[in-house]
């Protein structure tokens, strides 16, 4: 007999109540001198064999009904011998392998893997003393197991020690594992017991079972005795398997649209199941969707970020059975609001001629977090930098010596700088006034084509090539790479080759002139675009790639994107950290607490991994953020091969004997210990009536 | 009538009191009833004779001797009343405002003063302690004081030995007595009754106020309880719960045999409860009792 809850065995202590009670319930009657003592004694007399039965009775129930109920709330079953069919075929050399991947963690009452464990346990007691036994929990950073011995002790601590992973298992490998630690045992016969629910993602059917080489130079297949702790069944599982977050312009500046998508695994389908968005374990929205048998859904839920900064969370559903596949955790960088000064070099009365206009139109769109001072050349220079988070030169004359300097300081300090030239940047004064600032020195203008000429747009330069791996131009792929390189340059500022410091060139036109380099300046950063913002020099300006290239800009020169932003990984995963990303992100805990081991290369890029539990995973360092590991979606997938296919690979006198073991063996038997409870409780109410 | 409940009378100390109490409600009753003017007997013919009662002229006597005849009736001087109170421990018995003692005694003195009032003797006999003392009946009014002084003190104790007190009264009540017993007829011989009945058979007129405590009608007990003994040593531990219902049956049916034999041997039977208005338990047996004379 097996109980789910066997801690609840305790209550059944309380039987013995009614004893103590009549044992111990000492209280002195209350004395009455009474009349008519005759007619009680006689009564006594006449009543006392029939009241004796009855409170026999009646304390027979009580302690029934006492025993009953606790038991009850173990949830018994009555296991019949399993495995009967693989019992008695003579003595081998054993090896218990337990899975224990993420789906044995499925809990319905209690968890598959103790089930297991309780199950590989059950086949330890019942080897036989001369059968050597080895025992394997298989997970994927699981060791080869000890070779086969006659020490149950050790094995029964191995059982005690096992713990379930949150991914896959590899039981293909660890059977193998298994069956080589058998290797040494002199007995004819080898015994693998799969202790297993038996689902999809457990075993790679596709690859040939073990097999093993007697002394006589024989292969043998060895003899398999399934252990089916999901009994045949199979089990019902839904699990959030995709998010994408992405900015809600619509809702706010700040706002959030977090679209998640839940596949059900189930036969059958489930409505209203409930989701939440949390941060920071808090719930601030929720929802509910409808889920299709076998089919996915999406559900989008939309937070508006009441300010900027970090965060983390998690979307997920309503638990299951599986609980650790319903959630998905994430770490999100809301943009605060930033100060950019925007200094106009070339002014007009006509708007859209004017320097800044497009420019202006895209920092304050709707959504932006940027807020913007507009100031002509000479008020600029007036300006006191240390209110702004970044400053856009667009067509500045070479600024005087004073302006030049506070605009270094400015920049060394953290802040940004944007420079596009045009018709007012001399390159020579530029180089002698703004030298150290510029990622490059500035050499010449060139000239693709005259606008006004016929085929002038044939012959305009275009953007060869970018960098989308930076933060700043990473959203351009796909269809948003066209809007990039769809733009047409008459005209550029050609840059010397080599500058001082460390430089990116972000993008290049077809003749591998530079248009946008990228460079970092003490602690703040420069971006220099080749050509003009406004409409003189390119059609850029009124590219569908401008605006959003336009806010990524201003994002980046204020720190706000940071390469970090993609720093995610999933269970059994190993990241490849650049050697700037691992500078803030070498030394990661899991939510356990566990450091992730992280491993130096040559080139400085770090590899961190392999992850083994989902959720957060903290850096240690005070500069990383959060870093959200997912599980792997394999392992949600709870159904099961046919027993054909698990026949053909196990063999089917096996398959067959764990079907029979798996199925009326168990009997439930809690539901008639309710109703013997019921009645018990009935009989009582009527004795006590009478 | 109102005045007369078991509550008020508890509030009136002593025997005395109580039964003038009593007596007092009883004639103001009486005093409504049509059998008034009852307490005198046919004593003897006298041939008619003017001034004679015309209304007392016997018609019958006419009919067969064809002579006037008139009726003469006499007082009935010569009845002689006993009282056998019951005063053994279990009469101490009280659930309520009045014991079973202090129920008889009230009702043994206001038979008494009907009786002096009538001019008839009133004797008492007291059963205590397994004893039987006697006060022999006298009709004089001054007999009352005595009466009253045997009664007040009078206090539950020991058995009631019945059967001594019936054998007694046999000896010394003359022909046609009134014997009125008050008791709850708890008898551990169960002879008792039997030999009370038995005076009934010497002519005597035997009137039984059975005396009952409610708390022996319901048994309103619930807890486990040590049931003593009101006239002995005994002591039983019962949980009443368990019992009720035998109990009940036991006591219904001792009741109900009691009745019966009372009927049966033509005596007058009264269940007095001692929670309930006495007067008119007085004003059934009065009333009874001239009816039963009326049949003789």
């Amino acid at each position: 007999m097996t109980f789910a809850h066997p801690w609840m065995l305790l209550g059944t202590l309380a039987a013995l109540i009614p004893l103590l009670v009549h044992l111990f319930d000492r209280r002195r009657p209350r004395p009455v001198p009474f009349a008519a003592l005759s007619f009680v004694l006689r009564s006594q007399r006449r009543t006392a064999s029939r009241l004796k039965l009855r409170r026999l009775l009646v304390y027979l129930l009580r302690t029934l009904l006492l025993l009953v109920i606790p038991l009850a709330l173990a949830r018994p079953e009555w296991a019949a011998e399993a495995a009967a069919g693989t019992q008695g075929r003579g003595p081998a050399a054993t090896a218990i392998v337990v899975d224990g991947s993420l789906s044995m963690r499925y809990a319905d009452g209690k968890p598959l893997f103790e089930r297991a464990l309780a199950r590989a346990r059950d086949v330890l007691a019942r080897l036989s003393p001369e059968e050597p036994a080895t025992v394997m929990v298989c997970t994927r950073e699981a060791a080869a197991p000890p070779p086969a011995a006659f020490d149950r002790a050790r094995l029964r601590t191995l059982l005690d020690d096992g713990k379930a992973s949150y991914g896959a298992s590899e039981l293909n490998r660890c059977l193998e594992q298994a069956l080589r630690a058998l290797d040494d045992s002199p007995l004819p016969a080898r015994r693998l017991v799969v202790v297993s629910d038996f689902t999809q993602g457990a075993l790679r059917l596709e690859a040939p079972a073990p097999t093993w080489k007697d002394t006589a130079g024989h292969v043998l297949r060895p003899e398999f005795q399934l252990e089916d702790v999901a009994r045949g069944v199979k089990l019902a599982n839904r699990a959030v398997v995709d998010l994408k977050v992405a900015p809600a312009v619509q809702v706010g500046p700040r706002a959030f649209q977090f679209t998640f998508t839940v596949r059900n695994f189930s036969d059958a389908p489930a409505k209203d199941v409930q989701a939440t968005l949390k941060l920071a374990d808090t719930v601030v929205t929720k929802g509910f969707l409808d889920l299709p048998a076998q089919g996915t859904a999406q559900k989008t839920l939309t937070w508006n970020f009441p300010e900027g900064g970090s965060f983390t969370g998690e979307v997920a559903l309503a638990p299951d059975a599986l609980a650790e596949d319903d959630r998905r955790p994430f770490t999100l960088e809301v943009p605060r609001e930033l100060h950019a000064l925007v200094v106009n070099g070339q002014p007009n009365p006509t708007r859209y001629r004017d320097e800044a206009f497009f420019v202006d139109a895209a920092l304050t769109a709707q959504g932006s977090p940027v807020r913007e001072a507009l100031r002509d050349v000479d008020a600029a220079f007036r300006e006191d930098l240390s209110a702004y988070d970044e400053v856009f030169l667009l067509n500045v004359p070479a600024p005087p010596p004073e302006a030049a300097e506070r605009l270094q300081q400015f920049v060394e300090r953290g802040g940004g700088l944007f420079i596009s030239v045009g018709d007012q940047v001399d390159p020579d004064a530029w180089n002698a006034a703004l030298g150290a600032l510029l990622p490059r020195p500035m050499r010449v203008v060139r000239t693709a084509a005259t606008r006004e000429e016929q085929g002038a747009e044939s012959r305009a330069e275009r953007l060869a090539q970018y960098d989308d791996r930076h933060p700043l131009l990473s959203p351009f792929l796909g269809e948003a790479r066209e809007g990039l390189l769809s733009a047409r340059f008459y005209k550029y500022l050609l840059l010397e080759a080599a500058g001082p410091g460390e430089v990116q060139v972000l993008a290049n036109y077809r003749d591998g002139a530079p248009a946008l380099v990228a460079a970092r300046k003490g602690k703040g950063r420069v971006l220099l675009f080749t050509s003009t913002a406004d409409r003189d020099w390119s059609d850029f300006a009124i590219r569908t790639s401008f605006l959003p290239l336009m806010h990524r800009a201003a994002a980046w020169l204020a720190g706000s994107l940071d390469e970090r932003e993609a720093l995610r990984g999933r269970v059994g995963e190993v990241l490849t950290l650049s050697p700037e990303a691992a500078q803030n992100a070498a030394a990661v805990a899991s939510p356990s607490g566990a450091t992730v081991p992280a491993q130096r290369q040559e080139n400085g890029a770090v590899l961190l991994g392999p992850f083994t539990e989902p959720g957060l995973h903290a850096v240690l360092n005070a500069a990383g953020k959060p870093v959200p590991v997912v599980l792997e979606g394999s392992e949600s997938d709870l159904s099961r091969p046919t027993d054909a296919q698990l026949a053909a690979w196990f063999g089917e006198a096996s398959v067959k004997a764990a079907a029979a073991a798996a199925g009326p063996s168990r009997v439930p038997l809690w539901t008639w210990l309710l109703v013997s409870a019921s009645l018990a409780f009935f009989l009582e109410g009527l004795l006590l009536r009478k | 009538m109102e005045l007369l409940d078991a509550k008020t009378l508890s509030r009136l100390a002593g025997a005395r009191l109580r039964a003038r109490a009593l007596m007092e409600g009883v004639l103001s009753g009486l005093h409504k009833s049509p059998h008034q003017g009852q307490s005198v007997e046919f004593a003897e013919h006298k041939e008619y004779a003017p001034g004679d009662e015309l209304r007392h002229l016997d018609w019958k006597a006419y009919g067969k001797f064809d002579r006037y005849y008139v009726k003469r009736f006499e007082h009935e001087t010569n009845l002689r009343g006993y009282l056998l109170v019951d005063a053994s421990g279990s009469m101490g018995f009280s659930s309520h405002a009045l014991s079973k003692l202090e129920v008889a005694k009230a009702l043994a003195g206001a038979l008494a003063y009907l009786l002096v009032r009538q001019q008839d003797a009133a004797g008492l006999a007291v059963m205590t302690g397994g004893q039987v003392a006697e006060l022999p009946a006298r009709a004089a009014a001054g007999h009352l004081n005595a009466l009253f002084s045997r009664l007040e003190p009078l206090a539950p104790a020991g058995g009631a030995d019945l059967v001594a007190a019936a054998d007694l009264l046999a000896e010394r009540a003359g022909n046609r007595s009134f014997v009125a017993v008050f008791s709850d007829l708890l008898d551990e011989r169960g002879e008792g009754l039997k030999r009370v009945l038995q005076l009934r058979a010497r002519k005597h007129d035997v009137a039984v106020f059975h005396l009952v405590d409610p708390a022996e009608l319901s048994f309103p007990y619930d807890d486990p309880t040590l049931f003593l003994s009101m006239e002995g040593d005994g002591r039983l531990e019962v949980n009443p719960r368990e019992i009720r219902e035998s109990f009940l049956e036991e006591f219904n049916a001792f009741l109900e045999a009691t009745r019966r034999a009372c009927a049966e041997a033509d005596v007058g039977y009264e269940r007095v409860l001692t929670d309930a208005p006495l007067d008119p338990v007085l004003l059934r047996f009065i009333a009874g009792r001239t009816r039963r004379r009326g049949q003789r």
